[in-house]
């Protein structure tokens, strides 16, 4: 092909892309200014990944929402006055800058009188950020706890770093118990082979988690942080070959962890135990991977064996799963539990404030909240920090459904940090099923 | 023998970002277009043939046949209707109407399939992770292989339609200048709209692969756009075997990258993508 085109060529071209790029992210200054006065209606801002990367987190959110607004419905009563209760759902486009930007708009524009937001650092930290900044209540939930706290810049030993922003979630600890309980079930050489990527869970991971697990007597087979999007992964497989692991750990994004297992399955690398957090969590996620996807573990913050129910919306467990299938025909999300969870704690919250419009008295009334939630109950001012609860998650399996309207499902076989959900069956070894 | 597997991995995967790339360069080439559509076309088409795959429980391979058509269409039109018009205000038009179909294409996929992930992976069954294992540290799996082929078949046709057919002396002869190529009567939008077309469809091939190796959802096309811009300009936009090379130098970059540390993967291959702009072969390109 004898082209006229030199890289001179093509990279001014890229270059005016990039220009494109940037000008669009500046996009959607100068929004107006106009303020709701009516101080009649409590405004809840809700800020979720619902298109981008993350989206598949956002999934069950127009459930919950739905849910949330028809409980609502009927406003709500603070300090003997009754107010009408107005939810603003935004998308973050998975985009942090976006993100940072819908969560001001909601804070100058519409004037909410609480944020919510869920799912991933991406999404909640800029969101938590302009809260905080702006004095606005928040809560935020499906972050690892230490990623939101100290990856906001809280310092190691500080107890109470934040003034209005509040999170629930796991962290650390409860990764470390639910693999030091489900690990043992099946007998390996305890050799873990870890894929930790060069990102802030990864990093974190790698610096708390790992040293636990080796406390626990597990060696840790770590070649290095890789970088997320990776489309070849055979000098990992040939060090865990090498060094014989029987246990492979890994928080990867999900089309990573795909090309990973189909690579390992290539280069014949098949450990015992193949235990995944990040990707994994879906029902969609193990499905792409057709039958190396059975037999995959995973963790989950909630599944429909939970004990617990909404103090909003009295949804729960079995029901709340049922109710999503039915609205929207499909198998449930372990989403459905922190996203309905929110609002729990939204609406006690308002409640529980003696002026729900005193920004600072909501944001000390969650301090000291107690509430029950399908994830749990949830009390603030246990610990770990005045800002977190540390909620639990739990080690299951995905296997082949024994529902004929689903490809595979999710059976806990660990319950260590919250004893109260049953297990419902022993780990088995990758395969072997 | 690590290091004799990663780099067969390497050239395995540089097959992969070779076929990505061509439709790339192609376009490039003949317009002066950089079509940054180009991964989302990919991912639309990868979704086509996932559609296929699951109503009539066909083979992806075997689903594709039917779905490259429309693909090619697809392409031919896009040319006749967007890029035509966008073509007419000057360099800067086309770029940001190729930005802005991709967030038309991501967001119309996100719409109609959902963001569940998917992938092509569990219906070619045994292809995707089957392989030859030559020892225990050195195996050919039939999918790198196959990416592989495919990508040289379809460099290499292209290759031959462009120098040996006189549809290929027509779209070099509107590369080099559309207005004396259309004073011969060579019409240079129709050659557009069929670069454009053959374009998408080896954008749908590439596609269809990496939802084969890995899982892929509406947001997934953006990913893979960069590694096919550094094989584009690694290789040199002189010919399109340069594309393959550029693919191959690329994919082994990160392999070899990856065997001294994983975190080196990607970077090795942005530096050997730098170090090539920067060489004197490189600064002789540039003019």
């Amino acid at each position: 092909m004898e082209i006229h085109a030199t890289r001179r060529d093509l990279l001014r071209a890229t270059g005016l892309g990039l220009t494109g790029t940037m000008l669009s992210a500046c996009g959607g200054l100068g929004s107006d200014n106009s303020s709701d006065e009516n101080t009649g209606t409590l405004k809840i801002g809700f800020v979720s990944p619902r298109t981008g990367a993350a989206a598949g987190f956002g999934e069950p959110d127009a459930y919950v929402l739905d849910l949330a607004r028809k409980a609502l419905a009927g406003g709500l009563t603070a300090g003997g006055t009754k107010y009408s209760v107005q939810i603003l759902d935004r998308d973050s486009q998975s985009n942090p800058q976006r993100a940072a930007q819908v969560a001001n708009d909601l804070i100058n524009s519409d004037a909410v009188d609480l944020m919510l937001t869920t799912s991933t650092p991406e999404t909640v930290n800029p969101v938590s950020d302009a809260s905080e900044a702006a004095g606005v209540p928040c809560v935020s939930t499906v972050v690892p706890w230490e990623a939101w706290y100290f990856g906001r810049g809280a310092k190691p030993d500080e107890k109470n770093a934040y003034k209005f922003t509040y999170h629930f979630c796991f962290g650390v600890e409860q990764f470390h118990s639910m693999y030091a309980h489900e690990w043992p079930q099946v007998p390996t050489n305890r050799k873990v082979g870890v894929m930790w990527p060069n990102d802030s869970d990864g990093n974190a991971i790698r610096a708390a988690l790992g040293p636990l697990l080796e406390q626990e007597g597990f060696t840790i087979v770590d070649p290095g942080a890789y970088t997320n999007g990776t489309n070849d992964f055979s000098a990992q497989i040939a060090r865990f070959k090498a060094e014989g692991c029987e246990i492979f750990n890994s928080f990867p994004i999900p089309p990573d962890f795909a090309t990973f297992w189909r690579q390992a399955a290539q280069q014949g690398f098949r450990p015992k135990i193949c235990q995944v957090a990040k990707t994994g969590l879906f029902p969609s996620q193990i499905e792409a991977l057709g039958d190396l996807g059975i037999g995959v573990a995973g963790g989950a913050y909630w599944t429909p064996t939970y004990p617990y129910a909404s103090s909003l919306t009295k949804a729960g467990g079995k029901s709340l799963a049922d109710g999503y299938r039915t609205a929207t025909g499909k198998q449930w999300n372990q989403q459905l539990g922190p996203s309905l969870a929110l609002f729990d704690v939204a609406a006690a919250a308002l409640t529980a404030t003696g002026n729900p419009k005193d920004r600072a008295a909501v944001a000390r009334t969650i301090g000291t909240l107690d509430v029950e939630t399908p994830v749990g109950r949830l009390r603030w001012g246990q610990g770990p920090n005045a800002n977190v609860v540390a909620t639990p998650i739990l080690g299951g399996q995905w296997i082949k459904s024994t529902d004929s309207r689903d490809k595979v499902e999710f059976v806990l076989v660990e319950n260590s940090s919250d004893p109260n959900v049953p297990t419902a069956a022993k780990l088995q070894q990758y395969g072997r099923r | 023998m690590t290091w004799v597997n990663a780099i067969l991995q390497g050239i395995f995967l540089g097959g992969l970002y070779a076929l990505f790339a061509c439709g790339l360069s192609l376009i490039f080439g003949v317009m002066r277009i950089i079509n940054l559509a180009h991964g989302d076309l990919a991912v639309l088409g990868a979704f086509l043939v996932w559609s296929v795959t699951v109503t009539a429980g066909a083979d992806p391979f075997v689903a594709l046949l039917p779905v490259l058509p429309v693909m090619l269409v697809l392409g031919y039109l896009l040319h006749r209707t967007v890029l035509a018009r966008s073509l007419r205000g000057g360099p800067l038009t086309p770029l940001l109407t190729t930005f802005g179909l991709a967030i038309v294409i991501q967001n119309g996929l996100l719409q109609a399939y959902s963001p569940d992930v998917r992938s092509l992976g569990g219906a070619a069954g045994g292809l995707a992770t089957g392989s030859w294992r030559l020892t225990d540290q050195l195996s050919v799996s039939y999918l790198g292989l196959l990416v592989l082929v495919v990508a040289v078949l379809v460099l290499g046709g292209l290759h031959l339609l462009l120098r040996r057919t006189r549809f290929g002396r027509e779209m070099r002869a509107t590369a080099q200048d559309p207005d004396t190529a259309a004073l011969v009567g060579i019409p240079a939008q129709s050659v557009y709209a069929k670069a454009t077309a053959i374009a998408v469809a080896t954008a749908t091939l590439a596609g269809v692969f990496l939802a084969v190796r890995s899982t892929f959802d509406a947001s997934s096309g953006p990913t893979q756009l960069i590694f096919a811009f550094e094989a584009v300009v690694i290789g040199g936009l002189g010919s399109i075997w340069g594309t393959l090379t550029g693919g191959i130098v690329l994919g082994v970059a990160q392999t070899l990258g990856a065997t001294v540390d994983p975190q080196y993967s990607i970077l090795a291959g942005h530096l050997v993508f730098l170090a090539v702009l920067a060489s004197p072969r490189g600064r002789a390109v540039i003019r």
